[in-house]
């Protein structure tokens, strides 16, 4: 059994994935494992270690997208940035070798587009898994997401999400708010969407954020935001009160970066 | 007129928020629309649901009258022109302004405006129609609205509102005309039938309409959204809301008016208010228990069966049986009753036959249907296909294997699913139903449309 260690990105699986065609050893003499994954050495195994290339991964993508149709494709992306715990990495499968497999069934068909609904495979079961709670978490946060006006009148929103959900919140709230200056802050992997003013967005790294500045707000930041809250409060039915279905509906790990469940509401 | 003057806008905001969060609809449904370029705002056709309140229901929609003033006398209203309540009103300028705001921060998906009747239906409607015109042109508002068409107004003006929003909607209030006439004597049958006509053939004509100019236009080509060139009559749909527990009828009587309802005026939803005595009105049921949630339930389970699952309310319930059971839901009750269709082989069954299973959801048996083309499914794969198989496995079998030796048997089945919690949910258990013991001795489904009675108080 020949093993492939690639990095878990979306590059690096894509990379491996054509490395493992390239060596033309067999789909099923081969796997694929994600670098930061590999629990323990087989014995009876080669290991290669496949470093990441731009150039590689943009062919995988292509062919990807051109074989499988565009929604295969991004359900893939979304299954590879999806977040796993460790405990959930013990128990599952590993995340590059579901995403190989299945890009090798979804080649073999003659329409690629229906891979992900070959739910039989262990594989696509894995990746259709995957995808589905990294687009959960993305669908919960376009509705969470709350921005807050800047003393210089750009509207700026800080997230804490498991999964790397910013590309698809950036692509939301570009097409909601075209002529708003806005920036979305992914604080845990310091990462940002920027977006101009009737132009387009980028994603940026940050290494550094400039807090004193993020936290200066406009002055009617706190006036819309106390109207948002008495509105959150008068719109509630005491005679149904149910806190544990609110917990339910939004959980408490999104509270902190919204405004009405933030712990501050209270006090 | 005894509206206040001189409200700050949090105190407007305050009453009338208030005043409107009896009204359920607060869904962003129905529409898909991108983003103009300019202005601001787009729909997402499944909804996006912006946070929850303490409630537990979902806040998509900033949800407001434009006043609390009321000439009508509706019994179970808490605005009624009866009642002592503070009353406001807003400026139209007022609620663009609130609404854009909320908006941009991205507290909100759109508006849902409603009103009492302040002066005349006419004088009321137009008001609701300024604000609407402002939102969408002044403002370049491409959100979501919702906006309730008031009894009574005029077709001309409730054609002009339409084109201007996403949905409409007008209360049936109440299930039958007999309870509308008792509780709402200024409405009737026919000032909220014929609006939702109206609202109904609208919305078919400019469909036509669009489709006619699409075909000229564009040949070839898929539907046009940009309701900024090619105006559409409330593109998501009608909706309407019943209130359940104020008067007697039954859950049978409720749910035919809503399947008429679907078939005659294509309505989007019918949506159900388990009703909160706010008034005190002597004509009216107390309801010790607290609002009856656990009826509310199993009618919005039960409209589900009639809009995704092809059930009919005739094979739900009769005039024998003219309640739902409370403790299984209306799936699991109606194949008790059919036992006859089951077990169900998984890789072999139609979709329609899939759908008919406890425990199988619509996507689980459209997964089912794509998966099996593939490969044989086992009970392992529906595990991961999302199918719930604490209830599902008395019904399926798989390559003509059940999951365990269970029975065919009504008793037995019974017996095990009443044993799953889940039949009713946590949060109505613990919100005024602690009293039931779903462990009573003896217990078994046809004996629970007596204690149903007792318990909803109906």
């Amino acid at each position: 059994m020949q093993i492939f260690i690639c990095e878990n990105s979306i590059d690096g699986i894509f990379s491996g994935i054509y490395r493992a065609y390239e060596s033309r050893l067999g789909h099923n003499n081969i796997r694929l494992a994600a670098a930061d994954a590999l629990l323990s050495y087989e014995l009876f195994c080669q290991y290669e270690e496949v470093p990441v290339d731009p150039e590689n991964s943009r062919k995988v993508a292509a062919t990807l997208r051109s074989r499988l149709g565009q929604e295969a494709y991004r359900d893939i992306c979304q299954a590879i940035s999806a977040c796993e715990t460790e405990i959930e990495r013990r128990k599952n499968m590993d995340k590059a070798e579901a995403v190989y497999k299945t890009v090798v069934l979804g080649l073999s068909m003659k329409n690629g587009s229906g891979v992900l609904s070959c739910l039989g495979s262990p594989y696509v079961a894995r990746v259709f898994q995957l995808a589905r709670s990294a687009g959960n978490e993305a669908h919960h946060l376009l509705g969470f997401l709350r921005f807050q006006e800047l003393a210089n009148g750009v509207l700026f929103s800080r997230i804490h999400p498991k999964n790397d959900v910013l590309p698809l919140l950036a692509e939301h709230f570009a097409d909601r708010l075209p002529m708003e200056n806005f920036i979305i802050y992914d604080e845990n992997r310091r990462t940002a969407a920027l977006h101009r003013k009737g132009s387009g967005y980028l994603l940026a790294e940050v290494p550094e954020a400039d807090e004193a500045f993020l936290n200066r707000f406009s002055e009617k930041e706190q006036e819309y935001q106390r109207l948002w809250l008495e509105f959150f409060h008068s719109i509630a039915i005491e005679a149904r009160k149910n806190p544990r279905l609110q917990r339910q509906n939004i959980p408490k790990r999104f509270w902190p970066d919204t405004v009405e469940l933030a712990p501050e509401a209270f006090g | 007129m005894r509206i206040a003057q001189n409200l700050t806008l949090m105190e407007k905001l305050n009453i009338l928020s208030d005043a409107a969060k009896y009204d359920v609809a607060c869904t962003s449904s129905g529409v898909d629309r991108g983003g103009s370029g300019k202005g601001m705002g787009n729909c997402a056709a499944p909804g996006i649901c912006h946070t929850f309140s303490a409630d537990g229901r979902c806040i998509s929609l900033l949800k407001i009258l434009f006043t609390n003033e009321c000439v009508f006398n509706c019994a179970y209203c808490y605005n009624n022109c009866n009642s002592d309540v503070r009353r406001a009103a807003f400026t139209p300028e007022e609620v663009c302004t609130l609404t854009m705001e909320f908006y941009r921060r991205n507290y909100i998906e759109g508006l849902f405006l409603s009103s009492g009747v302040l002066v005349s239906p006419n004088y009321t409607m137009d008001l609701l129609y300024q604000t609407l015109y402002r939102l969408r042109y002044v403002h370049g508002f491409h959100g979501y609205i919702h906006v309730k068409s008031i009894p009574g107004a005029d077709p001309l003006l409730v054609e002009k509102v339409g084109f201007l929003a996403d949905r409409m909607s007008v209360n049936l209030e109440l299930p039958t005309a007999d309870s509308l006439r008792r509780l709402a004597p200024c409405k009737s049958r026919s000032t909220i039938l014929k609006p939702m006509r109206q609202i109904q053939n609208s919305i078919a004509a400019s469909r036509q309409e669009l489709a006619l100019l699409e075909r000229r236009l564009y040949p070839g080509r898929g539907e046009l959204a940009h309701w900024q060139e090619t105006p559409r009559f409330a593109p998501a749909g009608q909706s309407t809301q019943m209130i359940i527990g104020a008067t007697p009828e039954s859950d049978y009587e409720i749910l035919s008016v809503a399947e008429g309802l679907y078939q005659n005026f294509h309505l989007k939803r019918v949506f159900f208010s388990a009703f909160v005595n706010v008034t005190e009105d002597s004509a009216l049921p107390a309801l010790p228990g607290g609002p009856p949630l656990l009826r509310e339930h199993r009618l919005y389970q039960a409209d589900w069966l009639l809009r995704f699952y092809h059930f009919k309310v005739s094979e739900l319930l009769s005039k024998e049986k003219p309640d739902f059971n409370i403790f299984l839901d209306p799936k699991c009750d109606w194949a008790l009753r059919h036992l006859e269709f089951f077990p169900v082989e998984i890789n072999r069954a139609d979709y329609y036959t899939l759908l008919r299973v406890p425990g199988i959801g619509y996507k689980s048996a459209s997964r089912i249907v794509k998966a099996r083309r593939q490969s044989v499914l086992t009970f392992s794969d529906l595990k991961k296909i999302g199918v719930v198989l604490k209830r599902a496995l008395y019904f399926i079998t798989c390559s003509g294997r059940m999951m365990y030796n269970t029975k065919l048997e009504e008793d037995y089945i019974c017996r095990n699913l009443m044993g799953d919690k889940t039949q009713i949910p946590r949060e109505i258990r613990e919100s005024g139903y602690r009293q039931l013991s779903l462990f009573d001795e003896g217990m078994i489904a046809q004996d629970s449309a007596a204690s149903f009675q007792k318990i909803i108080g109906a």
